[in-house]
């Protein structure tokens, strides 16, 4: 995955990330860079998902009113948006491929919780669709 | 920016309730309410009819002539609500609450015997309907 | 053979899936009092869902992802938040009304007073779309919306004036005694409930739902281009029937007993219990609907999971919005507000909404990224684009009227 040089705002930004299953795990709501050492562009390190994320790009009111929610939904951790690093990213295509399972990734916390603590309880959450 | 909102919310909540001012919008309003009761009355003939032809529903007839029977009511009590500016408005009003005292009660008692089951019954109390439509189509016609 | 009856169902599906709440609201209202004037405004609104479905069904056929989706990555998180919210109210303001209306359905069939319903189908609507498979329940509530088809008997039973109907429908003309305003007004509402926006995302993602390929877009097409100007056929045939029953009578149908009156009287007692079949069905349908289109949406914006065709607990916030949407469009229902007025409010602010659900679909459909060789032809996009300014003008006239108009009273 090294070296690819993209146009991160068109070819990165709001991409569906899905996992090694097949499975959606979000979006690309943000992206982490960093400057190299030696000078030149910009380097992806990581990929940014969740509501924390996505709240500073939104910006404005709307982004601030999406960010408190976020903390909210957040149980307690050190306040920053779920981070994918660049080096489970497989393949950039029409959409974000990762090589792991969504339950490994930091995104999934929420959607993780909203099953343990609320879906699970109901009679046939496991069940195939029949 | 803020003001011109202000100023949708007050004309819409003007648009809603308020006194009325003049004689001509009392008038509409006359007219309009006129307009629903007819409608309510000529829903309840057309139940009785069907009673009469047998071919509809009890329950359905009974929901039909309860559904008219609200209408009718909430519309006089909307109009009721209201204050005439002036004189003429006022004869306006008296003009129009007795054809709307007559269909209320018409439609009151025919809903009661719909509700228990007297079907057979309920020709002769909706004998003044068809006249009643009519005047009260006429003073909507008029008055709108 | 089994390709024909494929076929068959997806079409039949599509006629009986077409009509819901608005649609019987605003056809019959607008027949009271416009008689068939306003006809040609219900053509308008099917060529146009025609237009647009089949563009979304394509694009969610081609790309495999869902119209909405895409339009995140297509317009940017902040264009497409504004259309979230929009659509998403929209949505949720239809979902109330169809289950307001799906009690009203029950309440004229059993005399048992509508609001005592209300849970008992908020209940019933989040079973059915937490278990049942996906394509059995559309092909269900499809195949029994057909019973409407007995508003269309009732019109041929009763003889009417056909070359008056007709004339009708083809000199439009604002009648005695009505305004310019309300004319418009109506219009507008009449537009609203035959292209509302969760229609599209609807269609788009049961696409996805349904697994659909290439192969499958000639199907797609047929559905659409056949199945939909049929429904339209019913939504006209309402109209046709509040025209000759109830405009010479100057009733104005506020009550679902009152919609029935030309089928009752016509067909007896027969014909109301196939009636109220229909009725039932086709809110109840789209109540599924619209509950699922509130998850698609907002799933689709933020990237979880979602769909029917996993299992509940691996897209659980999904359906946890599909609940809490279901749970707060009964509660909507149930401060006695009438359904009949949520479901007024719903048509017209969904016309208000059009420009915004429909524009990004007309984007997607000509990226060649998602699209490949399948990118709209010249034809779609002209015609698109006619309507995207006609949908302009609608949405801006919208408020304006509907202050005028005092809400077409």
């Amino acid at each position: 995955m090294a070296g690819r040089v993209l146009e991160a705002g068109l070819q990165l930004l709001d991409r569906q990330l899905v996992d090694r299953d097949g499975r959606l795990a979000g979006k690309v709501d943000d992206l982490e860079l960093e400057l190299p050492e030696g000078g030149g562009p910009p380097v992806v390190t990581a990929i940014l998902a969740g509501p924390g994320a996505l709240a500073r790009r939104i910006g404005g009111r709307l982004g601030a009113g999406l960010e408190a929610l976020a903390s909210r939904l957040r149980e307690g951790d050190d306040g920053r948006p779920a981070r994918v690093s660049f080096a489970v990213v497989k393949r950039i295509g029409s959409a974000v491929e990762l090589s792991v399972p969504r339950a490994e990734l930091e995104t999934n916390r929420l959607e993780a919780w909203t099953r343990d603590h609320l879906i699970a309880h109901l009679p046939g959450a496991g069940d195939a669709p029949e | 920016m803020r003001r011109s909102w202000m100023a949708l919310f007050l004309l819409l909540l003007g648009a809603c309730t308020g006194p009325v001012r003049s004689t001509s919008v009392y008038e509409s309003k006359a007219g309009a309410t006129a307009e629903t009761v007819a409608s309510a009355v000529e829903t309840a003939r057309l139940a009785v009819q069907a009673a009469q032809d047998g071919d509809a529903y009890g329950r359905y007839l009974t929901q039909l002539l309860a559904d008219a029977e609200k209408d009718a009511d909430a519309a006089q009590g909307t109009f009721e609500g209201i204050q005439p500016p002036d004189r003429r408005a006022d004869q306006l009003r008296d003009q129009l609450d007795e054809l709307l005292g007559q269909a209320t009660d018409t439609l009151t008692e025919l809903r009661t015997l719909a509700r228990r089951g007297r079907f057979a019954e309920l020709a002769e109390p909706a004998a003044p309907l068809a006249g009643l439509a009519e005047e009260l189509h006429a003073f909507a016609e008029a008055h709108a | 053979m089994k390709r024909l009856f494929a076929v068959a169902l997806g079409i039949l599906t599509a006629i009986g899936g077409f009509v819901d709440i608005g649609d019987i609201v605003a056809n019959t209202e607008t027949g009271a009092r416009f008689g068939m004037s306003l006809a040609w405004v219900v053509v308008v609104g099917v060529v146009g869902i025609c237009l647009f479905a089949e563009m979304a069904g394509r694009v969610a056929t081609v790309s495999k992802r869902a119209t909405f989706d895409l339009v995140r990555e297509r317009l940017g998180a902040r264009v497409a938040l504004v259309n979230l919210v929009a659509s998403l109210f929209i949505t949720f303001l239809t979902l109330a009304a169809e289950i307001g209306g799906v009690a009203l359905a029950i309440e004229l069939a059993t005399s048992v007073n509508y609001l005592l319903w209300v849970p008992i189908v908020a209940f019933c609507v989040w079973l059915v779309i937490w278990r049942v498979k996906f394509d059995l329940m559309e092909n269900v509530f499809g195949l029994l919306g057909l019973a409407l088809v007995v508003t269309a008997v009732a019109l041929w039973r009763l003889d009417p004036d056909w070359g008056g109907l007709l004339h009708g429908a083809t000199h439009p003309a604002v009648p005695q005694g009505e305004g310019h305003p309300s004319w418009w007004y109506f219009a507008i509402a009449l537009l609203g409930a035959a292209m509302t926006p969760y229609e599209v995302f609807f269609f788009s993602s049961g696409a996805v739902e349904e697994g659909w390929s290439r192969a499958d877009l000639v199907t797609n097409r047929l559905n659409v281009y056949i199945g939909f100007p049929l429904g339209g056929l019913l939504s006209l045939s309402l109209m046709a029937g509040a025209t000759l029953f109830l405009e010479p009578r100057g009733i104005q149908p506020g009550h679902l007993s009152q919609v029935a009156l030309p089928t009752a009287l016509t067909l007896g007692k027969l014909g109301l219990a196939v009636l109220l079949v229909g009725f039932f069905a086709a809110t109840f349908g789209a109540a599924l609907e619209t509950g699922l289109s509130c998850g698609y949406t907002i799933a689709q914006y933020f990237g979880f999971q979602w769909g029917k065709f996993v299992r509940p607990a691996d897209a659980p916030r999904f359906h946890l919005v599909a609940l809490v949407s279901i749970v707060l469009g009964a509660g909507l229902v149930l401060t006695t507000l009438d359904p009949i007025t949520v479901t007024e409010y719903s048509i017209v602010l969904s016309a208000a909404a059009l420009p915004l659900t429909y524009f990004p679909i007309l984007v997607v459909a000509n990226d060649p990224d998602y699209m490949g060789d399948k990118v709209n032809s010249r034809f779609s996009n002209a015609l698109g684009s006619v309507y995207l300014l006609l949908l302009l003008v609608v949405a801006v006239a919208t408020i304006p009227l509907m202050v005028l108009t005092k809400a077409g009273s």
